[in-house]
């Protein structure tokens, strides 16, 4: 599948996957923030409920985003819920036991959550919401696999827009990479042939470069956009 | 006659590649999914993991995790019905590659087929091709990675690959809540991640103390603690290391 090339394009895509299983409304939502569980958010960033200032969104996390977030970090099963009206149900009676239930009757409309894990960024939710979905395994399994290829292109998109503002030079990289490997500023020179006084400052170039206040938020920051690993 | 001969060779080759193509050309997706619910509840993870291989038309499987690897090793390898020496040699191998590709890397091929060669000095079950196939996905904070051998001249289908990635997440997603065994996070407390966290943000002991209003010394004992279960030698590695593992 090509990669999208700006967030527009995305959206007829979401359009055909929510039109595939009769579904209402669709909505994106990302984990925002890094840090302990409980710190994280969910965040709105694409939705087509249509209601001002994105309410509906706000209401589904407000309902529902403890449980997504936990559920995240331990299981890629689609999550399910049912409506408040009797006749709001979501189902997949084929693929109900890889399927886990949130609480029902707690909002207007019944949906299904797709969790999309790919790994130290770029993690959320794509979902559907309808009075009413019935889903073959079939749907299921094609759904999450579109909504995978979504949510990976919208971290491409994210960050080809967001790089430091100077890249790192060679010589930064690798003294970021060793430090990162629990080497000291002395050792560091040693291996690479230079003084320590250079490597500190390469250090430093590199902590001004990334936005970063000290070396070790340096190569947290680097860890995460990959200039090390 | 040579002809001739040429042909029959051909059509024995044929005949026995259908012979090798065995009923996972006609069991659907569905029919895979059903199957793989009666397995998942019987809490078996190699049947299930023989059954994908089955459908995308592989020989073996090997299911490794990789957010564990401490340097070399076979700790990683979940469930495999490779030879034992090829998963013995190709570890080391793949726990390097790992190392060399970066989180965002990382993060874009969850879901998509790779195809690599094996090292020429490792002995295959004959018949095997060279090539093998891998898919990552993750499970949590686990990434897992599904590999793939199969037999020579056969090509395995795409669109059942990925399934085969997002099903195998299912099934190791089911396996494991069932598994009540909760991850604790390298057994670090909740006060240490928290530690780590704010470290990650660029924060001092002092800052930090004020932050979770602890005294600086305990903030440094849990640093200590932390570097210790860790085995890390610096706060720098430290950080490295939880920002790898997706602890922060």
């Amino acid at each position: 599948m090509q990669r999208a090339t700006s967030r527009s394009d995305l959206f007829p895509r979401l359009v055909t996957m929510q039109k595939a299983i009769n579904a209402r409304h669709f909505g994106v939502l990302r984990v925002s923030g890094s840090g302990l569980p409980s710190k994280r958010k969910l965040q709105c960033e694409l939705e087509n409920f249509g209601t001002g200032n994105g309410e509906t969104a706000l209401s589904i996390i407000d309902a529902y985003g403890e449980a997504m977030i936990e559920h995240i970090e331990k299981s890629m099963l689609p999550l399910m819920w049912n409506g408040r009206e009797e006749s709001h149900l979501a189902e997949a009676p084929d693929f109900s036991l890889f399927t886990v239930r949130l609480k029902g009757r707690v909002l207007p409309f019944s949906g299904v959550a797709f969790p999309v894990r790919l790994g130290a960024i770029g993690n959320g939710y794509i979902l559907f919401t309808a009075n009413y979905i019935d889903l073959s395994s079939d749907a299921v399994v094609d759904l999450h696999g579109k909504s995978c290829a979504v949510m990976m292109d919208l971290l491409a998109l994210d960050e080809r827009k967001s790089g430091p503002a100077e890249t790192l030079s060679e010589r930064e990289i690798a003294c970021l990479q060793l430090a990162g490997d629990g080497r000291i500023s002395e050792e560091i020179a040693d291996k690479l042939g230079l003084s320590v006084h250079t490597v500190n400052a390469y250090l430093g170039s590199a902590t001004i470069k990334l936005d970063s206040v000290n070396r070790i938020q340096a190569i947290a920051k680097a860890i995460r956009l990959g200039y090390i690993s | 006659m040579k002809a001739e001969m040429l042909q029959s060779g051909a059509g024995v080759k044929r005949q026995s590649l259908v012979a090798a193509t065995p009923a996972y050309k006609t069991l659907g997706r569905e029919q895979l999914i059903s199957r793989l619910a009666m397995m998942a509840g019987a809490n078996h993870l190699p049947a299930g993991m023989a059954a994908l291989a089955d459908y995308v038309g592989a020989s073996h499987y090997l299911l490794a995790r990789y957010d564990l690897i401490q340097e070399q090793g076979l700790d990683f390898v979940v469930s495999s019905n490779w030879p034992f020496d090829l998963v013995r040699r190709l570890s080391s191998d793949l726990a390097n590659q790992h190392a060399r590709s970066t989180e965002l890397e990382k993060c874009l091929a969850v879901l998509q087929p790779n195809f690599a060669l094996l090292p020429d000095d490792i002995d295959l079950p004959p018949g095997t091709s060279r090539q093998y196939c891998s898919l990552m996905f993750n499970v949590g904070r686990s990434r897992l990675s599904l590999l793939f051998l199969f037999d020579d001249g056969i090509i395995l289908s795409q669109d059942r690959l990925r399934d085969v990635g997002l099903l195998a997440g299912y099934y190791s997603s089911f396996t494991r809540a069932r598994d009540q065994r909760a991850e604790r996070d390298f057994e670090l407390t909740e006060r240490e991640l928290e530690c780590l966290f704010w470290i990650a943000e660029g924060k001092t002991s002092d800052e930090i103390a004020m932050i979770l209003g602890i005294s600086r010394n305990t903030i440094n004992n849990y640093i200590t603690s932390v570097m210790r279960k860790t085995a890390t030698k610096t706060r720098s590695e430290a950080i490295a290391y939880a920002v790898r593992n997706n602890l922060v």
